[in-house]
Parts: structure tokens; C-alpha cells; sequence
């Protein structure tokens, strides 16, 4: 009797301990892609271009779009980017009848968008690559 | 990238590579090498589940028992051996020390009853495990085993007996042998004996043939040329400076091939042998089983004819007349008188007639199989009644047996390490051919009429008169 | 539509549904003659596993696959350990207990403690400290001098040691701005590593010397600027390593053993053959649990436990661990990677690389791969010193998988 149920076990056993690991590669593979992109379904995002293991400083792969956001390397901005060429308030992003706008805030650097520095206040089209200090972003149009 | 990122990264990479490398070499291991590991008699596990089965008997083609396992005091089971040495060489042993060869080891999974690990056999062996293997009931004939051991009175040197037109083996003598019951006490001098008792010469042992190679040779002669063509012997033949004798360096005047084979006129057969071609002579070895791999129960060695190699016409002659670089078993020598026998086809040989159940069903019957079509039938009665006239009134008269038609042939093989060899490969009644006999007695130092001949027919009388 | 997360369930599940079905094979087993402790035992230590990675998900923002990846490998070992040894196996599960609660005390305290990186002399003295109680207490335990007894207890220092080294060497470079101002610092640093690879030389324990070796020298290929330095000490290694292959016979053994371990089937190559004989017994898929002859191995429990998996529940279940451990080192280098802590980041390096050199270590000499060295593999193998200095490792790891930096830096 047993030997019956251990020698059913083994495959068994084996069994789980694969699922085991694909669970935990799959669950890896969906963190280093950042999150289930599904989940940016219906929204607007900034995707990361630059490679996340280049950057010196901690940064995420994704930023999903809210009505209004500041970025900055201080750390009351809702994108806090610690790279030093990034100023302590460097842009502001904000909706606008469905649209979303960008404005430089007077940063020492620069807000480059599809590599012209802005002066005004831009309308961001799905697709525009917009850099700040050494961080390029994608922005992505979902809606 | 930066310096610290891609350092870390080798080293990662150089991690993954170590691990990866496990897991092929793990593969690799169990793939490839796992097999022979497990086999390795220093493994217990073969051991402990094996002494649990009650191993199968052998049994000769007659019922009689020559090998049985019993119960021991500790419950497991021990391999018994009845006939001392008698059948060292074809069931071989089992022992826990020293591993398994022969029969034992050949058939060890139908002995034990246990088929191949698949996941199903596993459950039913769990399920219905099995505590009787099989018996193997073998074609060898007992008393004919013993009385050809007997007749070999010590020599070095080995018996085929078969059934020429089943190529089932009646008995297989290879001496020295070694007792199977003290192997634990003789062990060290049984591998230190220069002998080599473990050598199985009967179906291992690689001799030059001699004369009785001529029986071959003539096949190709009568199919390729005028067998009629009368030769003049001169008592030595020289073929491109190289003088080649005859026996004693006797004359034997005008002769066709069947004087030529009755007389085993040497200078007859190199020239002739010259002019059919190594080719040829390859081709008609190759069709009796030379230079190829037999089937058989136990492992045989292959035995060589050298077609292949470049050859020039002293080494063809030589090769013609059995000498040079021609070797053979006698286990091939058995096949090829007994394929004459057997109208010219050579049929597979076997030790195992039976593989019988513990319930005692047959459960495997040996079919008889043949393995290549060696010449017409035609070659074979022209070459068989040639056989006949060697020891009716040539060199193999000491076969003779009265009222009985013997076909044979006599070898006297020159041994460039010691004495000759003498040999007898025949078969009888060349009408109705019941029995093969090939005898082989190593550095005899006599002629194989004289040594061999008188062993092979006493064993071929005692077959006649004893096998049903 | 349908939405997918990142769910930790799965796994978690998974790992109960495996050591579930291990208590029913215990079960089923002693059904006659029933056994209630160790059902208690077994079930009280699935549920502390699971409360244990519920608890840990919600305190720690770091790294939530690594303490998975652990207990998995525990769960292995520990169902191997009690069919080959019931005792054994309740005490490798108590232990199992005591290592949990030791990862969570070892996680408060390095978290909440700051100044970690400016100890360096602490953990040079303290090594050598327990070098040298070693030498003098010790008892030599087959072959190897590095127990020391204390009353019913016994534990290797070494254990300790292989963490004081890592954390040695990621404040020497974590600081190495400041000390490479001190002249020649950095062959100090070698010499301090060689005085420790002696000590264990004397012990005998060459495991452990490939081990510390390997770590230093991968900290060192990372962060050394020196790189002529790196050349002069993997150059020394190998020649101290032909030295000791000529003057010591049983580093000598080691190599004939793993040349052609069949001739000395009788002595010296026993294990190593008899665990080759159980690997390729296993098959792929193994004997069953239970159904198999682990025990005709010397030392099963400890460093030959990977053989007794691969023959009980087969060759699949061996490359299951390995890759298990491969995640785990992987893990552990991306933790390394996202830490901007140097000190920790260090750390995370040093202690991925134990985890990965150690099992290899372990796995290549009973496979003969590579030769065999004595030492336990990582969570798996039977022994209270080796488990509790594993997760004491696993919670630093665990430290060092979370931003440190946030609260750190202010704003210029």
C-alpha cells in the first residue's frame, strides 16, 4: 500500500516542485517587466526607455499618467528621480480635456521633447520621447 | 554600461554557467554513463532486490539441473553450481563479489523474472511482486557435455558439438576451465593462472585454422574454376620467390581438387587459392559468418579473414591454405561444416532452447533462424562428398566410424608463438547429418588426424548412439 | 477584461499542497502504527512557513520570492532527512523553527541598527577570535576540526564566520575611499583572507576554503580597483593549492578520488562511488520515497543528501533544486542590483555568491564533477549550525532588498 503511494508521489512531487519554479520564474519575469502591462490598459503612461540596470539611481519602468503630476529629484514630487541632473522641481505634466500638457519649470537643465528643449507649454502626443536630465521617457496614449 | 554593473554581471554569468553545467553534466551522467554505474556488482541495490527472487534454474535439454538457487539460514537466496567447471563457460556465475558472466549475466532479467523499468512494470512489480524467476532450458545435452570435457583429457583446447540442421549446441568445451563452486577460494589463482581459465575458447578463441580453412577455399575453387583440372604437386609450390610446402614436403603427384582436399595438398590449394582472388575467397568467408559478428547466446568473438587489407599473392596463398592472417573460433568453424551439413545454409546457434515460466509454461521457444545463405546447396553435397573421401581414405581416417558416412576435415595449423594446433571439423552421417563436431587442441604439437580426429569421432559416435 | 496580478499564491499554494502530501506519505506510512507527533510536528511547521511568508509580505516592501524559494528547499530536505532518519528529521524541523524566528529576529536588528559599515576591525576580530576558540575547543568531527561542544550542543563557527567575511569585506570596499588612503590597504585585506583560509586548512575543512575563496575573489573582481592585485591572488591560489596537492595527503586523496574513484571502491572512494550508485539507481524519476537504499551512503544526511534525493525521487527532482538555487542566486544579485546602498549591496553580492558556490560545491563533488570537499548544501542538509547561519544570511538578504536610501538622503 505504501509503496503504491509513494511510487504515485514521486511524479506527483516532481510535478509540483516544476510548477513550483515556473510559478516563481513567471512571477519574476512580470517584475522585471515592471508590472502586467494589462493593467495600463485605458490609461496614459511614461515608459522607460533608458535600460533600468544603466541608471544610478533607483527609477521604475513605468509611470501611470495621473490629472496632475510634478517631477523632481526632491521628494514631495509624485515622480521623484534622483539623478543630479534633474532639478528639485523640474516639469509638471497635466490633463486637460483628455489631453495631457508639459511645462518645463524653469529647471537648469531642460525638458527635451523628440530632442528639442521646450519653452512652452507642449501638447504630448502618443509616441513623443521626452528626456529629462539623462532619463528618456515614451509617452504612451492607451485611452 | 558601468564598470560595477558589468563585473557584477560576469560574476552572475559565471554562476549560471556552473549550475547550467550541473544540470547537463547530471543529464549527461544519467543518459549515458548511469547504466553501467548501476551494474557495477560493488552496488548493494542490485543485490538486496535480487536475493529477494527466487533465481531461475538451467537445466540441460534433457531436465537435468545444472545450476539452482536455494533459500539460505538468512533468508536469502544462494546460487548453486552442480557441475563444477563442467559449464563454467556457458552459464558463467553469479556471485555478489565478482559480478556476473555467461548465461547468468546474458539472461540475468528472464532468471529473475524483472523486465525493464517502466513506470508500468514498476507499479505491477509492487502490486504483484515477483519472488520466481524463469528456468532456461538449454540445447546443451549433459552427457555428451561431460563425455567430451572427458575426452579432451586435460588439453588446452576447445569443443563444438551441434546440431547441424538446427545449429542448437549439443556441447561447448573450452579447457582449462575453472570450478564455479570454489570460485570465492580460487579467485586470485584463477586470475593469475597464465591459461586463462575465464577464456572462453570455444566461442573467444581466435585460432589460425590450418587446413581444415581449405573446406572454404574449395567451395570457392569449385564454383569459379574446373574442379577437374588436374595439378601437379611437387611436394612445394613458390609463388613470387616465396616457397610454400606441402606437409613433410611430400609430392602428391597429379591431383583435382578432391584429391588435393583429401590429400590437404597444400601447393593445390595456395596456387588455385591465388588464382580465385582474395575477393572471392572473402566473399565466401564473409557468407560463413568470418569477419562478422555472430548472433549467439553468450558474446562470441568475430573471426577474420583479411580480404581488406592489402594483400600480395604469398599472403593470398597463405591465406588460402588457412595460414597467415586467417583466424577463427571454433564456435565459426562449427557453423561453417555445419552449414555443408545443412545443404549449404548456416543458421543461427544457440544454447538456449527454452525459456520456461515458474508456473511451467513455455514462455519463449527458440525459433530456428537463419542468418546467412553460405553457398547452394549444390557446393554444399559436391563439397560434402568430398568431406567424405578425406576420411574414408585420407588424412581424417581417424574419424572413421564403421557403417557410417563421416565427412571431415583435418587442420594443422603452424603456430608462430608455440606448437601447432590441431584441428577436426566434420559431421556425420553425411546423408542425414545429426551431429557437427569441431576440435580444436591447442599447441598439440601433433597433427589434427592424429590429436583431433579420434576425439571427434568418439564424440560423434556417443551423439549417434546417446541424443534422440 | 480580464486583469492579471503579480500573485503570490500560486506558489504559496503550491509549497503547501507539496508538504501536505509528504505528511499523508508519513501518514500512510505509519498507519498502523500511528504516530501523532509527527503529523503535529509537521502540520505546525507548514503553517508557520505560511504565516511566516503572510507576515513577511507584509512587513518587508523588499524581495518576496527569496524566503519562498527557502522554504521550498527546506520542505526537500526535510522529507528526505526524515525518511532516512525519523529522529534527525524532527530535529532538522525544529530547527527549521528556530532558523524562521532567527531570520526575522536578524532582519529586525540589522534593519534597525545603523553604522553597520564602520565595524570592519569587529568583524576581522571576531573571525579570528572564533578561529582561534576553534582551535583550541575544538573537536575534530569526521575528519574535520571545526566543532565546538557546548554541553549538548555542538556548532561550527565556521558557519558565523562565512557571514563576518562578507560583511568584512563589504565595509572594506563600501568605505574604500577612506581606506584606500591607507597605504597598501587592500593587500592587508588578502592577508586577512589567507590567515582565515589557514585556519581552515588546519581544521581541514576545504570546502569552506573554496567557499571563502570564492567569495572574496568575486568581491574583489567587482570592486578592486587594483586589478594587478586580482591576478597575484588567483596566481598564489593556485600555486598554495599545488603546494598543499604535494605536501598534505588528504588534499591528495580528494583529487585521486575524483580521477578514478573505482580502483579505490573499497576505502577511500567508498562515498563517492556508493552515492554515484544511488544517483544512477534514481533514474529520472527516482524510486519512490522510502523505496530506495540511500542509507548504504555514509553521511546521507548531511553532505550527501542531494544523492538520496536524485535516488528517491529522481534525477528531475536534483535538477528541480539546482534550479531552485539558481533562482535563488539570481534573486539575490537583483537584489544587489537595485540596492543603492553600497554596504548592502556588497553584502547582497557576497551572500548570493555563498549560496550558489556552497550548493555547487556540494552538488559537483557527489556528482563527480568536480572533487569532493565536504560541506552541507544550504537549507537542505541535516544540521542546526548550518540552517541557523543560512537564514541568519537570508535575513540580511532580505534587509538588503529594500530602498534604504529613501529616508537617508535629504534634499541639497
Amino acid at each position: 500500500m505504501y509503496s503504491i503511494v509513494s511510487l504515485i508521489f514521486k511524479y506527483i512531487f516532481i510535478a509540483i516542485i516544476y510548477l513550483f519554479i515556473l510559478s516563481i520564474i513567471r512571477l519574476i519575469y512580470l517584475d522585471i517587466k515592471g508590472i502586467d502591462t494589462t493593467i495600463l490598459d485605458n490609461t496614459n503612461y511614461l515608459k522607460l526607455i533608458n535600460r533600468k540596470d544603466s541608471l544610478p539611481f533607483k527609477i521604475e519602468e513605468y509611470y501611470v499618467l495621473k490629472d496632475i503630476m510634478e517631477v523632481g529629484r526632491a521628494n514631495d514630487n509624485e515622480i521623484v528621480i534622483r539623478d543630479p541632473y534633474v532639478s528639485k522641481k523640474h516639469l509638471r505634466m497635466a490633463k486637460d480635456e483628455g489631453d495631457f500638457y508639459l511645462e518645463d519649470l524653469d529647471s537648469a537643465n531642460g525638458t527635451y521633447v523628440n530632442g528639442d528643449r521646450i519653452m512652452d507649454v507642449v501638447r504630448l502626443k502618443n509616441g513623443d520621447r521626452i528626456r529629462v536630465g539623462q532619463v528618456e521617457f515614451l509617452y504612451v496614449d492607451r485611452e | 554600461m558601468n564598470k560595477e554593473l558589468r563585473r557584477i554581471l560576469i560574476i552572475l554569468t559565471s554562476i549560471c554557467t556552473l549550475f547550467v553545467s550541473l544540470i547537463v553534466y547530471m543529464s549527461y551522467f544519467q543518459i549515458f554513463r548511469a547504466e553501467a554505474v548501476k551494474n557495477n556488482s560493488y552496488n548493494k541495490r542490485l543485490w538486496i532486490d535480487e536475493e529477494k527472487i527466487l533465481r531461475g534454474s538451467i537445466i540441460d535439454r534433457n531436465g537435468k539441473i545444472l545450476a539452482y538457487s536455494e533459500k539460505s539460514n538468512d533468508d536469502i537466496y544462494k546460487r548453486f553450481y552442480n557441475y563444477g567447471g563442467l559449464y563454467s563457460h556457458i552459464i558463467g556465475y553469479s556471485y555478489r563479489e565478482y559480478g556476473k558472466v555467461g548465461l547468468e549475466l546474458e539472461y540475468n532479467n528472464i532468471l529473475l523474472n524483472i523486465d525493464e523499468t517502466t513506470p508500468f512494470h514498476e507499479l505491477k512489480s509492487i502490486v504483484k511482486p515477483n519472488t520466481e524467476g524463469n528456468t532456461l532450458k538449454l540445447t546443451i545435452d549433459h552427457h555428451l557435455q561431460e563425455y567430451s570435457r572427458g575426452l579432451l583429457g586435460g588439453k588446452k583446447g576447445a569443443i563444438v558439438a551441434m546440431d547441424p540442421k538446427t545449429a542448437e549446441v549439443y556441447a561447448m568445451v573450452s579447457f582449462p576451465d575453472f570450478n564455479l563452486s570454489n570460485l570465492r577460494e580460487e579467485w586470485n589463482d584463477i586470475m593469475e593462472d597464465e591459461d586463462k581459465p575465464f577464456f572462453n575458447r570455444a566461442t573467444s578463441g581466435a585460432y589460425i585454422p590450418g587446413s581444415t580453412f581449405k573446406v572454404l577455399t574449395a567451395m570457392a575453387i569449385l564454383e569459379d574454376l574446373d574442379p577437374n583440372s588436374q595439378y601437379e604437386c611437387t611436394g612445394s609450390v613458390t609463388i613470387d620467390g616465396r616457397t610454400i610446402n606441402d606437409y613433410e614436403g611430400r609430392a602428391h603427384g597429379k591431383v583435382n581438387l578432391e584429391e588435393a582436399l583429401v590429400k590437404s595438398c597444400n601447393s593445390y590449394f595456395a596456387s588455385k587459392g591465388v588464382q580465385v582472388g582474395k575477393d572471392r575467397l572473402g566473399k565466401l568467408a564473409g557468407d560463413f559468418m568470418i569477419n562478422r559478428q555472430i548472433p549467439f547466446d553468450i558474446p562470441a568473438a568475430i573471426s577474420t579473414f583479411p580480404n581488406k587489407e592489402n594483400l600480395g599473392k604469398v599472403d593470398i596463398a597463405a591465406a588460402s591454405i588457412g595460414q597467415g592472417k586467417v583466424l577463427m573460433t571454433p564456435l565459426n568453424m562449427a557453423l561453417v561444416v555445419s552449414g555443408i551439413a545443412n545443404k549449404g545454409e548456416v543458421l543461427q546457434p544457440t544454447l538456449v532452447k527454452e525459456i520456461i515460466s515458474p508456473e511451467g509454461e513455455i514462455i519463449q521457444n527458440n525459433e530456428m533462424e537463419k542468418i546467412s545463405n553460405g553457398v547452394s546447396i549444390f557446393t554444399a553435397n559436391e563439397i560434402k562428398n568430398m568431406m567424405v573421401e578425406v576420411v574414408r581414405r585420407g588424412t581424417g581416417t581417424n574419424a572413421g566410424i564403421q557403417n557410417t558416412r563421416v565427412a571431415g576435415k583435418t587442420g594443422t595449423a603452424e603456430n608462430p608463438s608455440g606448437k601447432s594446433h590441431a584441428w577436426f571439423a566434420g559431421f556425420a552421417p553425411a546423408d542425414d547429418p545429426r551431429i557437427a563436431v569441431v576440435v580444436v587442441l591447442e599447441e598439440a604439437g601433433s597433427t589434427g588426424g592424429k590429436a583431433a580426429a579420434p576425439i571427434a569421432r568418439n564424440i560423434m559416435v556417443e551423439a549417434l548412439n546417446t541424443l534422440e | 477584461m480580464f486583469k492579471r496580478r503579480i500573485n503570490y499564491r500560486v506558489p504559496r499554494n503550491l509549497l503547501v499542497l507539496f508538504e501536505l502530501l509528504a505528511l499523508v506519505l508519513v501518514f500512510v506510512y505509519y498507519k498502523d502504527d500511528f504516530n501523532r507527533n509527527i503529523l503535529m510536528l509537521g502540520a505546525a511547521l507548514i503553517a508557520m512557513i505560511y504565516i511566516a511568508s503572510f507576515v513577511l509580505l507584509r512587513i518587508s516592501s523588499g524581495d518576496n520570492y527569496i524566503f519562498l524559494i527557502v522554504t521550498m528547499l527546506i520542505s526537500i530536505g526535510i522529507i528526505m532527512i526524515y525518511r532516512i532518519d525519523p529522529e534527525l528529521g524532527i530535529k532538522q524541523i525544529i530547527w527549521t523553527g528556530v532558523g524562521i524566528l532567527l531570520f526575522f529576529i536578524t532582519y529586525f536588528i540589522v534593519k534597525n541598527i545603523d553604522g553597520w559599515r564602520n565595524w570592519i576591525l569587529l568583524y576581522g576580530g571576531a573571525s579570528i577570535g572564533l578561529f582561534l576558540l576553534t582551535l583550541l575547543f575544538g573537536n575534530r568531527i569526521k575528519g574535520s576540526l571545526n566543532w565546538i561542544v557546548l554541553g549538548r550542543f555542538s556548532f561550527q563557527p565556521t558557519e558565523i564566520i562565512k557571514i563576518l567575511l562578507i560583511f568584512l569585506l563589504a565595509s572594506y570596499y563600501a568605505n574604500h575611499e577612506r581606506y584606500k588612503r591607507v597605504q597598501n590597504s587592500n593587500y592587508y585585506l588578502v592577508g586577512v583572507l589567507y590567515l582565515f583560509i589557514g585556519f581552515l586548512f588546519i581544521q581541514r575543512d576545504l570546502g569552506t576554503v573554496l567557499l571563502f575563496y570564492s567569495i572574496f575573489s568575486a568581491i574583489q573582481f567587482i570592486y578592486e580597483e587594483d586589478r594587478k592585485l586580482i591576478l597575484y591572488n588567483a596566481l598564489f591560489f593556485l600555486i598554495s593549492g599545488i603546494i598543499g596537492y604535494f605536501t598534505f595527503s588528504h588534499v591528495r586523496v580528494r583529487f585521486e578520488t575524483w580521477l578514478n574513484p573505482w580502483i579505490y571502491i573499497d576505502n577511500k572512494g567508498y562515498q563517492i562511488t556508493q552515492s554515484l550508485f544511488a544517483i544512477a539507481t534514481g533514474g529520472f524519476f527516482g524510486t519512490g520515497i522510502g523505496l530506495g537504499y540511500p542509507d548504504f551512503i555514509p553521511e546521507v544526511h548531511t553532505d550527501f543528501i542531494f544523492s538520496a534525493i536524485c535516488e528517491e525521487m529522481g534525477i528531475f527532482t536534483g535538477i528541480g533544486l539546482i534550479m531552485l538555487f539558481l533562482i535563488l542566486v539570481y534573486r539575490g544579485f537583483k537584489i544587489a542590483l537595485n540596492q543603492e546602498d553600497k554596504f548592502f549591496k556588497i553584502v547582497a553580492l557576497g551572500i548570493s555568491v555563498l549560496f550558489g558556490i556552497q550548493s555547487f560545491i556540494i552538488f559537483g563533488g557527489v556528482l563527480k564533477m568536480i572533487p569532493l570537499t565536504g560541506i552541507t548544501i544550504p537549507f537542505v542538509s541535516y544540521g542546526g549550525s548550518s540552517m541557523l547561519a543560512s537564514f541568519m544570511a537570508l535575513g540580511i538578504l532580505q534587509v538588503a532588498s529594500e530602498d534604504l536610501d529613501l529616508e537617508g538622503i535629504g534634499d541639497e
